[in-house]
């Protein structure tokens, strides 16, 4: 038992105020890159997924360049996509944060990833109902907002938050490039000298607390919109 | 500013043997994966609460944090504990226990899909056990579960490029190298994103192919 003695005599010189704050501040950075990304990814996937739509789109090369996209971005390891992003801007000039590197990253990823849900959400709904707008002369943009995207929403949102919360756990491959996100921080930790079984347990259960009560309140929401949907249906049902 | 590649296609052969070796990671974790997954279904569909209770905890814990720190943890945090693992076996181990989890979620939709009547109606008919699960859960299950197993298995084959961070000489591992040498980042790193393409893609088709062929599953491909 002399791991427990080792970790119960290192348990006090680790979970110190300050390395506590270090850690806090390391996990808010993996919140800060992963909502940042998501939110820039589900906005980019949302634009791809509709202008494929070939109601909105009607010129086919667009939507074929588009398609490329999406399936080019989501067979790149995230590892790779992110190196590309890093020596893409190093080619470019652009002097990047690390932190703009690692949003750019995950905004990629998420759009191609994104833009797949959006169009599943997309196609649940008939094709006729398309049919019908157009026909009675609604404005495609129009009959997306007003006809489509009502009826796709219970499609679209619960594979979001999933993809969200593995999206959460993708960005400790930031690390990578030294932003100090969550698993950047084990690593500093055990430079310090502490040991890697406290250093990167402790990561681990942060992690776990992050995305166990991410896809629980995905879950939840994703019960309410389930129930609300029938709930407005209901009445028009007949007796 | 300008793309020069002479220098990078020289890697070609390089490469493509480093995307043999993460090939042969993703199918050996899967391999096994599926194993375990196969087990943790069986219990969680058919044991009592007390044998469910641990395999919930193992998949809830390896659904929940991310791979690379899972790896982490089984390179550098058991030599602790006297345990040294090569990075070879580290990775794999990791990539195994984390695919185990996800496959035993995925295999438990199958387990669920079987119809009590489908296995009355067999037994009806003077099925014995064994053609029972030969011509009717079997290929029941194969139809629901291919979809989400050949899904699994793209992303585990995207999931090898961290075996790098090791110093598996994988493919991303044998990319980080020749940038190392070369400074051609953006031509290196576009070339091996292309390279997963091209893999991932032949992948889903020879998947597809197969699904198709051997159990009949109508699936869209990619």
């Amino acid at each position: 038992m002399g791991i427990i003695a080792g970790l119960m005599e290192e348990a006090p010189r680790f979970f110190t105020y300050w390395n506590m704050l270090f850690l806090a501040n390391a996990a808010l950075n993996t919140l800060l890159v992963s909502f940042i990304g998501c939110l820039a990814g589900y906005a980019l996937g949302f634009t791809i997924a509709t202008f494929r739509l070939p109601q909105i789109t009607p010129v086919a090369p667009v939507r074929g360049a588009l398609i490329l996209y999406v399936e080019a971005i989501r067979r790149i390891p995230f590892l790779v996509l992110l190196m590309c992003v890093f020596f893409g801007f190093q080619l470019s000039g652009v002097q990047a944060s690390l932190f703009l590197i690692a949003v750019t990253a995950v905004a990629l990823r998420m759009s191609a990833l994104s833009a797949e849900n959006v169009r599943a959400g997309y196609e649940a709904v008939h094709e006729r109902q398309w049919d019908a707008a157009l026909t009675m002369n609604i404005p495609p943009l129009t009959a997306l907002f007003r006809i489509v995207l009502p009826q796709s929403w219970r499609v679209i949102l619960p594979p979001s938050t999933i993809h969200t919360v593995s999206m959460i756990k993708e960005t400790s491959l930031v690390s990578q490039i030294g932003f100090l996100e969550l698993t950047f921080s084990a690593r500093m930790l055990t430079q310090r000298g502490f040991s890697a079984l406290i250093c990167y347990g402790t990561v681990l259960v942060l992690y776990f607390v992050i995305s166990y009560a991410f896809s629980a309140a995905g879950r939840y929401a994703e019960r309410k919109l389930v129930h609300q949907a029938r709930a407005v249906r209901t009445p028009v049902l007949p007796a | 500013m300008s793309l020069q590649y002479g220098q990078v296609i020289a890697y070609l052969p390089d490469f493509l043997a480093g995307a043999w070796l993460s090939l042969q990671i993703a199918s050996l974790a899967f391999v096994m994966g599926l194993v375990i997954g196969l087990f943790g279904a069986a219990v969680l569909t058919y044991g009592g609460p007390l044998a469910r209770a641990p395999i919930r905890a193992y998949v809830s814990f390896c659904t929940n944090t991310p791979q690379l720190v899972q790896i982490f943890f089984l390179f550098f945090a058991l030599p602790d504990m006297g345990i040294i693992l090569s990075p070879y076996v580290a990775v794999l181990i990791g990539m195994t226990l984390n695919a185990g989890a996800y496959l035993t979620e995925i295999q438990r939709a199958g387990f669920q899909s079987i119809q009590r009547a489908e296995i009355d109606a067999a037994e009806t008919l003077g099925f014995s056990r064994l053609q029972l699960v030969r011509y009717v859960v079997a290929p029941h299950i194969i139809r629901t579960l291919y979809p989400g197993l050949s899904n699994q298995y793209i992303i585990m084959m995207l999931g090898t490029s961290m075996a790098a961070i090791f110093g598996v000489e994988e493919l991303t591992a044998r990319a980080l190298n020749a940038n190392a040498v070369t400074f051609r980042s953006i031509e290196i790193f576009s070339l091996t994103a292309l390279i997963y393409i091209g893999l991932t893609i032949i992948a889903s088709a020879l998947l597809y192919a197969l699904g198709r062929v051997l159990f009949r599953v109508k699936a869209r491909a990619f």
